[in-house]
């Protein structure tokens, strides 16, 4: 148990204060997803891992968390990709060029880049689950040559919900990734896959030892992809999933994000498949 | 450890000399039959006999609402709140709410040390009081005597009419420097000061009846009774959660960010932005105030995360009371336990 | 250009209105914001269309019904102000009984002179944006919602129970003094006003969505008062939400 008289004066931290950031571009991605790059003061980078969050907080409105959305080796600013559901982030519409946005973190744990090195990596995205993968797919092709195949899922609910179609444009094209998108529902104009985004894996040829695969998307997702993937006999070992939670505070205090026993926000939101199988809550 | 009389007349003297070193906090009497810590104005107005208070100790340390910063929109800028480090004293203090605050330096101050926290704690001093045990105490069953010391820097025990004082740490021994209405003593033990409400087991096995507790039907008999109004919680010395509001005033150009205590009993507790609720029902989030206390943090740090101090129970409108609801647990697990016995 | 505002009342004691006519002290604030075009309590402009319409009342006869929906064609937004407005209120205790004893009890022999209708909510008839609870409603709460339109964001809403706001002012719970407080499944918002001032809660804020019913009246017949009182005190504000 940690003791008042083990914490000197200048471990205890402000925990609760963001910082200032400008606002240096902002896009309307579809209906409901826009999409903003900021720059901390002086340009510093903001140290993340692909998969970490941090707390946007617009005063009078309030905090949410929100994932990083660029690389990692993207220097000088960063980026995210806010879809318009809550209280804060449907006021975050209106924040253009040149507003600014209070920020707090990077918080909690990303993909385990470490063990991801050599590996073939498989996207697996859901909707707004592609905007922290987006994170880790854009520093898997900053540095291509330490990874092995780079494969990419993309389900969306329908073809006008796509998000980053640009990017997804250039992944199309180039030949070291193999991207798979996929739409719940398509329309007149739709010519490519139809169908849940399972649909996808057991057209998969995986090498399994070698296969890491990475998935966020809606709650319900998760359950029907991990099966789909252990069909594919794929260890449970090599997959990771992104949970979503109320982290609000970011810290580990509020209580919000708790899984079971587990803070959302420290242990995660990045987890190994194997460390959250055992909790009720979390699937 | 030395040990002094006091003579009940001379607490009052005792209040005012602690007022030295800085304001002392003490329990006083609030509404009909409740009390609460509350600063001291007039030392006689202090009262050492009493049950429990309505909020706990944590209070003093973790604010029930409590603002974090000012805004102002103008020109987005913020201005922190600061948190002094100010001197106090808690005085006749119970062991159980001592215990608690011992808990909660854990929860506020382990992996990231939170500063508002840590500067309200920094120079408290804190003296207990023996107590007579009522209906709802039971911290005997998570491990805490009425005379356990730890965390004190004085404690008084009563004995019959007046009371033994005894030193327990240097602080404690300065802050009486100077206090001449002490007789030297040999400790008395006091005898008869009983527990009433009992966990049938020893806390130690409680993390494997836990364990195996997760689909009892205890819990739905639980919801069936609760109404839902996180009282529980939000009288519990060992609960941190909080939520965070910003408020804006009416000229809607400054405003400020606050928290304040939150419960995870409360419905939308567990719910993020899209809509989704994690813990929907009032089973699952029953089991989860209990799973806090006595199996999760339980698990990692090998204590209760409860000190007995029975207000979850003692303010529960549905007269829910968590040694019942532990009891059922154990008695259904003893029952699984036999049946699996019988049919080996 | 400030936005338009219009208040308007239908049945209803009018008191919510007069509720804003003594924000004395913030009024001059508000009009910074607002420009009030309809406001039969303090002034007789009128105008075609609203960027804010506030209402007080129910809706109870068949006139009420076409002018809500006039009013709703003409208005941006639309606030359901007060008890009455957000769910029927005391008004809606006469849906209990059947309309025609009702119309009887209040009209005499002249009952058919006067259509009526069950009290309804504002939200029955026609889409409700926002909506401001109590009886009466709280100044505060409104000048919440008036900041929170300015700055376009969402209304707070209250889902947790008055209990919350109660313990944390640190009052004596009044079940522990021996009354008998719906504050336990009453949306908060209010301060615990009530309770602060040793009156129980009667539910004037509107239930929580789902309320355990069962176990509230057994909490309520334990402390004292009849399973028939207690269902009354439950209806007194709330006759359109409770299902017993």
């Amino acid at each position: 148990m940690k003791r008042l008289q083990e914490v000197k004066s200048n471990e205890a931290l402000d925990l609760y204060y963001p910082t200032m950031c400008e606002i240096v571009d902002a896009k309307q991605l579809t209906d409901l997803e826009k999409w903003y790059e900021l720059k901390l003061p002086g340009g510093q980078d903001l140290g993340h891992e692909p998969g970490q969050f941090v707390e946007v907080s617009a005063f009078g409105i309030g905090e949410a968390p929100i994932s990083i959305s660029s690389s990692p080796s993207k220097e000088g600013s960063f980026e995210l990709c806010i879809r318009q559901v809550g209280t804060l982030t449907k006021v975050l519409k209106r924040y253009e060029k040149g507003d600014t946005l209070g920020i707090r973190g990077p918080f909690g744990k990303g993909y385990p880049i470490e063990k991801m090195y050599g590996k073939d990596i498989l996207i697996v995205a859901g909707g707004i689950g592609l905007v922290p993968l987006r994170s880790l797919i854009n520093f898997v092709l900053d540095n291509r040559q330490e990874f092995g195949r780079l494969i990419i899922l993309y389900g969306a609910k329908n073809p006008s919900e796509l998000l980053f179609t640009d990017e997804l444009d250039v992944w199309q094209r180039r030949d070291d990734v193999e991207l798979h998108v996929t739409v719940d529902q398509g329309d007149p104009s739709w010519e490519g896959n139809t169908g849940v985004i399972t649909t996808l894996i057991p057209e998969l040829d995986l090498n399994l030892n070698k296969t890491i695969a990475a998935i966020t998307g809606p709650p319900i997702m998760y359950k029907f992809v991990v099966m789909s993937l252990k069909s594919k006999q794929l260890p449970d070992s090599h997959i990771y999933l992104s949970l979503e939670r109320r982290m609000k505070c970011g810290v580990g205090k509020c209580g919000h994000c708790q899984i079971n026993g587990v803070y959302c926000c420290q242990e995660g939101p990045v987890f190994n498949y194997v460390d959250i199988k055992p909790l009720e809550e979390a699937l | 450890m030395e040990c002094y009389s006091l003579k009940q007349s001379d607490v009052p003297a005792l209040i005012d000399h602690l007022g030295a070193y800085g304001e002392v906090i003490a329990p006083h009497r609030k509404g009909d039959v409740s009390y609460s810590f509350e600063p001291v104005k007039d030392s006689e107005k202090v009262v050492l006999e009493y049950n429990r208070t309505l909020l706990p100790l944590k209070k003093c340390f973790l604010p029930p609402t409590e603002k974090l910063m000012d805004f102002s929109l103008k020109d987005m800028s913020y201005k922190p709140t600061e948190v002094p480090i100010k001197p106090a004293v808690y005085f006749g203090i119970h062991s159980y709410e001592m215990q608690s605050i011992l808990r909660l330096d854990h929860s506020m101050l382990s992996g990231k040390a939170e500063s508002n926290y840590f500067n309200r704690r920094k120079k408290s001093r804190f003296i207990g009081v023996s107590f007579s045990p009522d209906e709802y105490h039971f911290s005997e069953s998570v491990g805490i005597s009425i005379e356990e010391m730890e965390g004190f820097d004085l404690y008084l025990n009563k004995v019959s009419d007046d009371y033994q004082l005894y030193i327990i740490s240097d602080k404690g021994k300065d802050l009486l420097k100077g206090f001449d209405k002490l007789i030297q003593a040999e400790p008395i033990h006091v005898e008869g000061r009983e527990f009433n409400k009992k966990i049938r087991y020893h806390y130690n096995r409680l993390p494997r009846v836990f364990q195996y507790a997760y689909h009892s039907k205890v819990w739905a008999e639980v919801a069936e009774r609760c109404v839902g109004c996180g009282s529980c919680n939000l009288t519990c010395p060992t609960c941190f959660c909080f939520d965070v509001n910003d408020q804006v005033e009416v000229t809607a150009e400054d405003g400020m960010r606050r928290r304040s205590w939150d419960s995870c009993m409360l419905s939308t507790f567990a719910e993020v932005a899209g809509g989704e609720n994690f813990r929907e029902h009032t089973l699952n989030r029953t089991r989860h105030r209990l799973y806090r206390k006595f199996k999760y943090i339980t698990d990692e740090e090998g204590l209760p995360w409860c000190v007995g101090c029975g207000r979850c129970t003692a303010f529960c409108p549905a007269d829910i009371s968590m040694v019942d609801i532990i009891n059922d647990l154990i008695r259904e697990d003893e029952k699984a336990q036999f049946h699996k016995t019988v049919r080996v | 250009m400030k936005p338009k505002v219009a208040f308007f009342d239908f049945t209803s004691c009018e008191g919510c209105q007069l509720n804003k006519l003594n924000l004395e002290n913030d009024l001059l604030d508000i009009l910074k914001h607002v420009e009030i075009v309809e406001f039969r309590e303090a002034m007789d402009d009128k105008a075609d269309a609203y960027d804010i319409a506030f209402i007080e009342g129910s809706i109870s006869s068949p006139s009420c019904v076409e002018r809500i929906h006039d009013i709703r064609r003409r208005s941006k937004i639309l606030v359901a102000l007060g008890s009455c407005a957000v769910n029927g209120g005391v008004n809606a205790m006469k849906n209990l009984q059947p309309i025609d004893e009702v119309r009887e009890t209040v009209y005499g022999e002249d009952k058919y002179l006067f259509a009526t209708l069950p009290a309804m909510s504002v939200s029955s008839i026609v889409k409700v944006d926002y909506e401001v609870r109590g009886c009466p409603m709280t100044q505060q709460d409104f000048l919440k919602l008036l900041v929170s339109l300015v700055l376009g964001k969402q209304a707070p809403r209250y889902d947790s129970p008055v209990c919350v706001e109660c313990k944390l002012s640190e009052n004596e719970c009044l079940y522990n003094r021996g009354m008998v407080c719906l504050g336990p499944i009453t949306r908060g918002g209010c301060d615990a006003i009530c309770p602060s001032f040793g009156q129980f809660c009667t539910g004037c804020r509107g239930l929580l969505d789902e309320p355990n019913y069962i176990g509230m009246l057994e909490v309520m017949t334990n402390h004292g008062i009849s399973l028939d009182e207690a269902k009354k005190r439950m209806l007194l504000f709330n006759s359109n939400e409770v299902q017993l």
